[in-house]
């Protein structure tokens, strides 16, 4: 199966999306924005279309207008402080009102399904140094800011004390998200893109530990998804995207299972002392 | 010193103001506790000394260089948070710009706290966690400590020790203290001076002075 040029370039990229998702998912999960890498993954798609219509490459138009969408989603933070739902709303709406109406328009120059389901014949060199250069510097940046995003998801208001450019620094990250994305969207496609930023860290906070322990843990179990379902997808020639959100649901429910079970474990042995 | 001049806030920007005009001058070293109603005013006086709000009328001036800032402690959000005390606190010093890590232990000392670096800090309790918000505020040597209710959720017995550490930290070693207080008795004890807040304006007095305004209400007024 690795003999094939493909699944080598399919394989390099989901390292890559395996380390990069949790880095940004952890924050997303923390700042309880889990539905925003949902919205911003469907943003995703009308900037893969946008990106196919102008002979543009999909990847890139993906990054410009998932960025746009994640710095219009900070800028009506303003507008509606208290009603961060409909904000996702809106952006959903003009998202997928800019797919469809790109597809359904029929001047696309190649299909767009492969970004919805994702695909790993797909994945084209170009792709792959698109991606790698999104990688390093999104990794790059988040260590840089490390601290700074630390703290805007566990105390936004001590963070300012200390004199954290929040609102920059928000714009910044909602780049790194859009980032993430581009990158993941080959393989994991859109529709089940947001499972690659936010199981493998729901994964991980079961394990309560601290948050460098968590980040790690994050990307290991992110890189136990991608690959498990990377390659039995390959075996039963289905989307490897949909194949790989079973798999972290399964590992979740898995370290649930065994949480649960340490847990009842230590109660028996107290109780037996 | 700092010095608050005709200070007016409405969260709309036009009436009714929360605060109305508003006059009063901290000197240095000083340990100010901030009462008045329920809604009067004392968290928004102490967001608009912080920065974290926009005056809509008057200015704040301050001198100081390092302020602190120990925020309510009824955000129970963050309980599930994974963050050990040490990533806590040496995340905090890194955004400080302090390069010795020495500091943590200093200020974990400082609040009692010493030995608690790999707790988790949503395994705390209030009064601990509140030692912990402390010893973070404290990490920078600040001139200026501002406090949003310090005993808020915190047994009686963490509320001594609290109050022990903001007054040792006010006598001292000179920090200024401006905490906004639900607790009079606490207020009373420990301030060098008062400032009540009602109707959107306050006044600066004695902990005796607002004893006698208090009788002289009736005991209606409560924080």
């Amino acid at each position: 199966m690795l003999n094939y040029a493909f699944m080598q370039n399919a394989l390099v990229v989901s390292v890559f999306i395996s380390i990069l998702c949790p880095c940004i998912g952890i924050f997303l999960v923390l700042r309880r924005y889990s539905m925003i890498g949902d919205t911003l993954s469907h943003a995703s798609l009308a900037g893969v279309t946008i990106g196919l219509m102008t002979h543009q490459n999909p990847i890139l138009g993906a990054f410009v207008f998932t960025s746009i969408c994640g710095a219009l989603i900070e800028f009506l933070r303003n507008y509606f402080k208290k009603y961060t739902d409909l904000i996702l709303t809106i952006v959903l709406s003009l998202s997928v009102g800019v797919a469809i109406t790109m597809i359904s328009s029929g001047k696309l120059n190649a299909n767009a399904d492969s970004f919805m389901f994702g695909s790993i014949l797909t994945v084209t060199e170009f792709d792959m140094i698109m991606v790698f250069i999104l990688s390093v510097i999104s990794v790059l940046a988040l260590i840089f800011l490390y601290d700074q995003m630390i703290y805007i998801a566990y105390d936004e208001e001590a963070a300012q004390t200390a004199g954290v450019k929040v609102r920059l620094i928000n714009y910044v990250f909602f780049v790194l998200v859009a980032s993430a994305i581009s990158v993941s969207i080959r393989i994991v496609g859109v529709l089940v893109l947001s499972s690659m930023i936010a199981l493998p860290v729901a994964t991980a906070l079961q394990l309560g530990k601290g948050f460098k322990i968590t980040l790690v843990c994050s990307i290991l179990f992110s890189i136990i998804d991608i690959m498990l379902g990377l390659f039995i997808s390959y075996y039963l020639n289905v989307a490897p995207g949909g194949f790989t959100a079973l798999v972290s649901v399964a590992v979740l429910l898995l370290v649930l299972l065994a949480k649960k079970l340490g847990t009842n474990l230590k109660m028996w042995r107290s109780d037996q002392k | 010193m700092i010095q608050v001049e005709n200070l007016s806030f409405s969260y709309t920007g036009s009436p009714p103001y929360v605060l109305n005009n508003v006059t009063f001058r901290i000197e240095d070293g000083t340990y100010v506790s901030v009462v008045g109603e329920n809604g009067c005013g004392k968290s928004t006086l102490i967001r608009l000394i912080l920065k974290f709000l926009k005056p809509t009328g008057g200015a704040i001036v301050s001198d100081a260089k390092r302020i602190g800032y120990v925020p309510q402690n009824n955000d129970f959000s963050n309980s599930s948070f994974p963050i050990t005390v040490f990533e806590a606190l040496n995340s905090y010093r890194r955004l400080l710009k302090l390069k010795s890590k020495d500091v943590i232990a200093q200020v974990l000392e400082n609040v009692g706290m010493s030995g608690r670096e790999n707790v988790l800090v949503g395994s705390l309790s209030g009064g601990q966690y509140q030692k912990i918000l402390i010893a973070r505020a404290l990490m920078g040597r600040p001139d200026l400590l501002i406090l949003d209710e310090p005993s808020t959720g915190v047994d009686r017995n963490s509320q001594q020790e609290i109050y022990g550490i903001l007054k040792r930290n006010n006598t001292k070693d000179g920090v200024t203290i401006i905490s906004v207080e639900h607790n009079l008795d606490a207020a009373i004890a420990n301030s060098t001076l008062i400032y009540h807040l009602r109707d959107g304006r306050g006044h600066l007095c004695t902990p005796q002075h607002y004893i006698d305004e208090f009788l002289h209400l009736g005991g209606k007024e409560h924080a």
